[in-house]
């Protein structure tokens, strides 16, 4: 065998390696259900609860975040999160949370939020304009 | 919509526009031109035509480059892109970067550098010119029509940033006023008085830079592509390699800049702690740079050895088809959910996939076209010589280049099988490790292949050679691992330090040799000796960066977290003049200053020995703004030291409100009667020249009182007498300036008062109190107005420390020095042959 057709062969063998261990470390969506029979971390995709409480308070745990989000099924589920409150929460349109379920409680290890607005928002904002001269 | 519109300045658009179908239609000419002049070599005719379409698309996408630039600088809102990505109070080197802000601007970008790469290329190319133009003239008509913005058989083509405010957007939906009062829409400009300014992350000076060279990376990647196919179409299969390995190496350059200036941004400016997260947009900017890399390596077996023909060309095909897969991926997106980065679709993702589909037809074709006739080596490689493991060491960077694709992809994998496969939960780690493999067998390789000679090598030489720097380098690798904390990682990021030191080594050797002149080799052994040290700094400063802002104290944590056992505790709460410890720091959070539209805190550091002498102090002010369109942005402060980096950020605070910077900024507007509402009730103080007013938190000395003979703002009538008071404020044992002042207009008096923000405090200089019989007594009034004492003020913050970072950043100075040395090299071989 030609000393080329064996590398050829390394190189497939190395290139389905590197596959499987990508199929294998890949995980799935999913939803609070999906996380309550599995053990392993997985992604769950959903938007906050806007009318409960998000509890963070510094001057308490700097470290602690809790609030509630409703998964793409319409499930709630209290999230868990440890760490600092992401900045403008409160305005995101879409969470993607990755984690895992304790309890009944969803410990998120990562928050991904989509606040479409923050780069594009079409929302003209009509400020009348004051005078400077009105101190005169 | 055919109403005329109040104040629009519509002829710097119109123009634009103009240059932009002008860019695309002579960038099709030139096209079409110079493929004639390429298969009609008698008719020079063509080859004239093709040039003046080049030359005339360069210089009218520098037109639109000029258009836009007014439109932005002007702050001409009227325009959607000006309106949508700048604002009136950016500073002009910020205007500049939110000129590449947005898509339109990072394609203008691309299509300029292409141009400007092109008309070198007619200038330089000789033989080559026809065939290669044609395939750079293709692509440039493909970015042209990326800004085309026009509309055929209802579907708009590309996205010109000349669109118009009121066109991109409904404004009588979106402001209800508009559509019941036809005046006010008329004049709707009058009330759109600013844009929607820029990402406050995005305002670094790195973002001044960093897309331009990015770009320019991108763009010179087409020319290695050009050569290939020129060489593949026109026969001369063996030529192409030669010319396009400088170009080659100028893009591997360029980009590799590019990309570390992105990096150095990121950790300068985002909180994410470090300088590298595998963000896929992160990784579509590397995967071009390995491919290339790699096939860079292997046109050079090739131009010494004839050897590996088909990889080399197949190498430089893929690398700018990646190029434009990599455009797809963050400007389509597809990468939605799995990057916070990427660009959000402008309805181009098909414009985007056919551009990829049309260069990757054409590269496929051409390659089964002539597949036949290329000259494939007979004979294998020598195992011992330095084409063979070359060769492997460029296969590895692809497969590398493999991963990245594959798992940067894994939403386009979605798209098309309708999966819902996730990336990896801890995506740093899987990349970290895989990467990390590839790097140990690459890094290894070039120091390997730096004993071994083309064709043959003397066999039990190299191996004495080589194995004595192995021990060498292993040595070292111990001690290193040992002194810096390495050895409690992962194994294969040990391997990788052996590899990085036996390829510094190896490479140091080779260096030293071509110093003595006994080899041509200096710009490939100073890269890989540069390559090294990125790969040293890298895997010390991420493998071994410690948070310090630790919570050691317990206090804080709430039962239920103590429960669940979670263990980062990375923040740390400080209120404000109260010390914390955090490793051997004393750190104080003393206060804020605010320069609008930024809010720095003030963070002090104190190491004190066990005297208690304070043998080092300084002051980091990490910074936030709070943007009322973008929220709360944060960006860290970094001390800097010859080994290690001090990493500060403030991830949240009570000092810092929404509406500051519209406090902070002169009389812009706002009521003077609001503002006095955020102060205490002001108390009065006759005052003459050197006496002193008692303050909360210390005092006010009036050190003097001038004449003005202007005023900002407000221009001086010859009848006006204006009078200022300096004023010298002590507070919190820090000095501020301010001198508000009063004016007298046809007898009325006016006072202009001044804030000193930072100690909360605001005077005016409300009356002046003649003295008649001595002028010297004349005193005059101070009204000082003090903000309440509020609650006590907090930060939450995050220091991260990364030893030997620098290593990273000179590194990469010196694979820079290194290319550039070897393009030199690689130019004078041209001249020569």
């Amino acid at each position: 065998m030609k000393k080329s057709s064996i590398f050829g062969l390394v190189v497939i063998a190395i290139a389905i390696a590197v596959i499987l261990s990508i199929y294998s470390d890949s995980s799935t969506y999913g939803s609070f259900a999906d996380a309550q029979n599995t053990t392993s971390e997985l992604h769950v995709v959903g938007h906050l609860d806007k009318e409960k409480a998000l509890d963070y308070d510094a001057t308490k745990d700097a470290n602690y975040f809790s609030f509630y989000m409703k998964d793409n099924k319409g499930q709630e589920c209290k999230v868990i999160f440890t760490g600092t409150k992401p900045q403008d929460f409160e305005r995101s349109e879409q969470i993607v949370l990755t984690g895992q379920m304790r309890g009944d409680e969803f410990h998120a290890s990562n928050i991904l939020m989509k606040c479409p607005s923050k780069y594009t928002q079409d929302k003209v904002e009509v400020k009348e304009f004051k005078a400077n001269q009105a101190a005169i | 919509m055919d109403t005329p519109f109040k104040g629009e300045h519509l002829l710097p658009g119109q123009l634009g526009q103009f240059f932009i179908v002008l860019s695309f239609g002579s960038a099709l000419l030139s096209a079409i031109s110079y493929y004639y002049a390429t298969t009609n070599k008698q008719d020079t005719s063509w080859r004239r035509l093709g040039r003046m379409g080049y030359l005339i698309n360069t210089a009218s996408v520098i037109g639109i480059g000029v258009c836009l630039f007014y439109i932005i600088l002007n702050h001409l809102f009227e325009y959607y892109y000006a309106w949508q990505h700048s604002s009136v109070d950016l500073p002009v080197y910020y205007i500049i970067s939110s000129f590449w802000d947005g898509q339109e601007g990072s394609f203008w970008l691309w299509t300029f550098w292409q141009g400007v790469l092109g008309s070198i290329l007619i200038w330089r190319a000789k033989s080559w010119e026809n065939p290669v133009m044609t395939v750079v003239a293709l692509s440039q008509t493909l970015l042209a029509s990326m800004l085309i913005g026009v509309n055929i058989f209802g579907e708009r083509i590309g996205t010109s940033p000349f669109i118009l405010l009121r066109e991109a957007i409904n404004l009588k939906e979106t402001v209800p006023i508009f559509a019941s009062n036809a005046e006010y829409y008329h004049n709707y400009l009058t009330y759109i008085r600013d844009g929607n300014g820029m990402n406050p992350l995005l305002q670094n000076y790195w973002m001044v830079i960093h897309p331009p060279t990015l770009f320019l990376g991108f763009a010179s990647m087409v020319i290695p592509f050009a050569y290939a196919i020129a060489g593949l179409w026109q026969k001369r299969y063996k030529e192409w390699v030669q010319p396009a390995i400088s170009y080659a190496l100028f893009a591997v350059m360029v980009l590799g800049t590019g990309i570390i200036m992105g990096s150095f941004w990121a950790y300068e400016s985002l909180t994410f702690g470090g300088f590298w997260a595998w963000d896929p947009v992160e990784n579509a900017s590397i995967i071009p740079w390995l491919i290339l890399v790699g096939a860079l390596h292997v046109m050079i077996i090739f131009k010494n050895t004839g050897h590996s023909y088909i990889t080399a060309t197949i190498l430089v095909l893929i690398s700018f088809v990646l190029v434009l897969y990599a455009s797809f991926l963050t400007r389509s997106g597809i990468l939605g959910e799995t990057s916070v980065h990427a660009f959000t679709d402008l309805g181009m993702k098909w414009h985007l996939i056919i551009d990829v589909l049309v260069f990757l037809v054409l590269a496929i074709i051409i390659l089964a076209i002539r597949w036949k006739e290329l000259p494939a080596s007979k004979k294998d490689e020598e195992t011992y010589s330095r084409e063979f493991w070359m060769f492997v060491g460029a296969i590895f960077l692809a497969l590398s280049c493999f991963h990245l694709v594959v798992v940067t992809s894994i939403p386009v994998w979605n798209a098309m099988f309708g999966t819902k496969l996730a990336p990896p939960t801890d995506p740093v780690k899987h990349y970290n490790i895989i990467q990390a493999s590839f790097a140990v067998v690459v890094t290894l390789l070039t120091g390997v292949t730096q004993f071994m000679k083309y064709k043959k090598t003397d066999v039990s030489r190299f191996f004495i050679t080589s194995a004595v720097y192995l021990l060498l380098a292993a040595a070292i690798t111990a001690l290193v691992v040992y002194l810096t904390g390495v050895y409690k990682l992962q194994f294969v990021f040990i391997l990788i330090m052996l590899g990085a030191t036996y390829s510094i080594l190896a490479n140091g050797k080779i260096f030293v040799d071509a110093v003595k002149g006994q080899t041509k080799l200096a710009g490939s052994a100073v890269s890989h000796i540069g390559f090294g040290l990125i790969m040293v700094g890298a895997l010390i400063s991420a493998g071994t960066s410690k948070v310090i802002s630790e919570n050691t104290t317990g206090e804080q944590y709430s039962a239920d977290f103590v429960a669940a056992k979670n263990d980062p505790r990375e923040n740390i709460m400080m209120y404000k003049n109260t010390p914390v410890q955090m490793g051997k720091y004393t750190v104080t959070y003393v206060g804020d200053s605010i320069s609008s539209p930024n809010h720095y805190f003030k963070v002090d550091y104190k190491v004190v020995d066990k005297d208690g002498k304070v043998t080092e102090h300084f002051m980091l002010k990490p910074n936030a703004q709070a943007n009322p369109k973008m929220g709360l942005v944060s960006s860290p402060d970094t001390k800097h030291y010859l080994l290690s980096d001090l990493y500060t950020h403030v991830n949240m605070s009570n000092a810092i409100t929404y509406n500051e910077s519209a406090q902070s900024e002169d009389g812009s507007g706002h009521d003077e009667a609001d503002d006095d509402k955020n102060y205490e009730a002001p108390v009065a103080y006759q005052v003459a020249v050197g006496d002193t007013i008692p303050l909360r938190e210390g005092y006010a000395i009036l050190s003097g009182i001038e004449k003005l003979d202007s005023l900002p703002k407000i221009p001086l009538n010859a009848n006006d007498v204006a009078i200022g008071a300096k004023l010298q404020v002590v507070a919190d044992k820090n000095t501020y300036n301010a001198e508000p002042y009063y004016l007298i207009r046809n007898k009325n008096a006016f006072d202009f008062s001044k804030t000193v923000d930072d100690a909360g405090l605001k005077f005016r200089f409300s009356k002046v109190v003649p003295d008649k019989k001595d002028v010297s007594k004349t005193k005059i009034e101070i009204m000082v107005y003090q903000k309440p004492a509020s609650a006590r003020k907090w930060i939450v913050m995050r220091a991260i420390q990364f030893p030997y970072i620098n290593f990273l950043w000179s590194g990469t100075i010196i694979m820079i020095i290194g290319i550039l040395l070897s393009i030199f090299r690689r130019n004078k071989e041209l001249k020569t042959t």
